[in-house]
């Protein structure tokens, strides 16, 4: 297997360094570049013809530009820290786009609430671009260990948090969330949430208590990335559930983004 | 067709393979549980380029598979507890049968049960329900992600010789074991499916193995152990394919690791007359044509006429053999 028999070789054409391990690489990609909606993710080989690691990683599509598309990536394991080492020039095998978009189109919230948790932010570029051009109000919440970790590149409306108290507010985006919930500032949210497991399983319950709509996006282990390895499930808590038996869904084909209330985290 | 020459490289070599009456177009399936059930990987792979489609395990009723954690990566390769997720054999005779019957190319219907009775009920409700291009079927006796399933068959040999006896009667199309290399030795089972009347054995299933989250202490799978499989898993895979080849003349479909064209012509060098290519589908969903593609340049390269020549073309010194290896 030749490199060239692949129509999935996309050329890094810039690799930026935001911060120490966390990269951006754009790369030529007509396809990814010109049918993503946001939310969708790209499966991306940690490296061409290498058997170990060998499965690809998911990353959200973190920006679109011309033929052009864009992933952030942490490096945090074998697989990402190869990633962020790939330089211009080099190819990357890119399968995608896949997944779903993030439900914008739910009719049941007048403002967007964008709550980011760290490298949580990699599909928000692109969401924050789609709700601005349809005039839905946005407030992004977003929560970093340190100032440095921040990619602010076109998010709005920033409230910032950091663990650490070098920028913004000194504790968790979800506190920070709670007290404007609690006063009642922001017209008829919806959650759209990305970032640790953590964060998350806070989101959620923030949402039932002030019972509010929200999305949760969701990275499990995965394989294919297409719905054949059957690998990636989440455990649904719904009402498919008792009329289907259906326990698990794949976020491969059924997300990455779950309405928060129809699962388990 | 079959005659061997040197540079005939202009002359496109011959792929077609065959077990007992039915012929491949090449010598390339995929298989079980890595292809779905073809319309997953439609989009991303010329399914008629195939030489089959082993299609993912089937039981009587649907089965929901294993609570998540599912998947880990391991050294080349991973560690699988899927746990059998199927959509049944009723959606699977109603929907996914006719779709795979547009595909020019074989399929063969994997199936799972956990009793004699079961295995011998989805088979002959796919019997019953038959699409031209069904060339058989092959049987899961060795999965072992699940507890009420067919390891317990898979790892005796008078239990598979027995299952194989009755399913033989069910049908007269090709009937595949599938065998575990979770055993001492392959060997037994392969007698046992030659005598039981099989046309064909398919090895290896994944080999059981674990993985440990360090910090903390808890196994990285939902059921502790799981399968291994890719290219971590060939040579493994190769022996017990020779080990079978040495104790009996049952064809073989060699399975395990395979990513490449060379490793598709190892195995049938070692005595596999077709291949399946499995856990590469999950990184490249084109991964068997591009095998396909790679084994008929090699042939080309090679100056081989027909792929049939490879089967079985190991060169072991007698006395070597002579002393039982």
């Amino acid at each position: 297997m030749t490199p060239e028999d692949s129509q999935m070789l996309s050329r890094v054409t810039r690799r930026r360094e935001i911060a120490p391990g966390l990269v951006t690489l754009r790369f030529l990609n007509p396809k990814v570049a010109h049918t993503t909606v946001a939310g969708q993710f790209v499966n991306v080989l940690p490296k061409v013809g290498f058997l170990d690691p060998m499965l690809r990683r998911p990353f959200s599509v973190y920006n679109i530009d011309g033929d052009e598309a864009e992933i952030i990536i942490q490096a945090h394991g074998r697989g990402t820290n190869i990633l962020t080492e790939t330089r211009e020039g080099d190819m990357l095998d890119v399968l995608g786009p896949l997944g779903n978009p993030w439900n914008t189109a739910s009719g049941d919230f007048k403002t967007a609430v964008l709550l980011i948790g760290g490298v949580g932010v990699a599909s928000m570029q692109l969401l924050t671009r789609t709700l601005v051009s349809s005039d839905v109000p946005v407030q992004t919440f977003y929560g970093a260990r340190s100032k440095t970790l921040f990619a602010l590149d076109g998010l709005t409306n920033l409230h910032l948090s950091t663990d650490d108290g070098s920028e913004g507010f000194h504790g968790s985006n979800i506190a920070l969330l709670r007290s404007q919930l609690e006063e009642g500032s922001i017209a008829s949210p919806k959650l759209f949430v990305c970032g640790p497991t953590g964060m998350m399983r806070a989101a959620k319950a923030l949402a039932a208590e002030f019972k509010i709509p929200c999305e949760l996006s969701l990275e499990t282990e995965m394989a294919c990335g297409i719905g054949i390895c059957q690998g990636c499930p989440v455990v649904t808590d719904d009402e498919t559930f008792n009329t289907t038996g259906k326990r698990f869904r794949l976020v491969c084909m059924e997300g990455p983004s779950f309405a928060a209330e129809r699962i388990v985290i | 067709m079959s005659q061997s020459s040197k540079n005939i490289s202009t002359v496109a070599p011959d792929l077609r393979s065959r077990i007992g009456n039915v012929e491949f177009k090449n010598p390339v399936l995929v298989a079980s549980g890595t292809f779905g059930y073809g319309a997953e990987a439609k989009d991303y792979c010329d399914i008629e380029q195939l030489g089959g489609i082993v299609t993912k395990s089937v039981s009587w009723k649907p089965r929901v598979g294993n609570h998540p954690h599912r998947i880990v990566e391991t050294p080349s390769g991973m560690l699988n507890s899927i746990g059998l997720a199927n959509v049944g054999v009723h959606t699977f005779v109603k929907e996914k049968l006719p779709y795979l019957a547009k595909f020019d190319t074989k399929i063969i219907a994997n199936i799972a049960a956990s009793s004699m009775e079961e295995y011998r009920d989805v088979l002959e409700l796919i019997e019953q329900n038959a699409v031209e291009n069904l060339a058989g079927y092959e049987i899961n006796v060795s999965c072992p992600n699940v507890k009420d399933g067919g390891l317990s068959f898979g790892t005796s040999v008078e239990r598979t010789e027995e299952l194989t006896a009755l399913l033989r009667q069910s049908t007269d199309r090709l009937l595949i074991i599938k065998l575990t290399p979770n055993v001492t030795s392959v060997a037994p089972f392969a007698q046992a499916c030659e005598r039981a009347g099989a046309d064909a054995i398919s090895l290896i299933n994944t080999v059981v193995g674990m993985a440990v989250d360090i910090y903390n202490r808890e196994p990285r799978l939902s059921t502790v152990t799981g399968g291994v499989s890719g290219p971590a898993v060939k040579p493994i895979a190769l022996a017990k394919v020779y080990d079978a080849r040495k104790a009996s003349a049952i064809p073989i479909i060699g399975i395990g690791g395979i990513i490449t064209a060379e490793d598709a012509v190892e195995f049938l060098i070692v005595g596999s007359s077709v291949i399946q290519v499995g856990t590469a589908n999950f990184v490249h969903p084109d991964a068997g044509v591009r095998v396909a593609k790679g084994l008929e340049e090699f042939l080309r390269a090679q100056g081989i006429a027909h792929v049939t020549e490879l089967v079985n073309s190991l060169k072991v010194r007698a006395e070597l053999k002579a002393a039982g290896w």
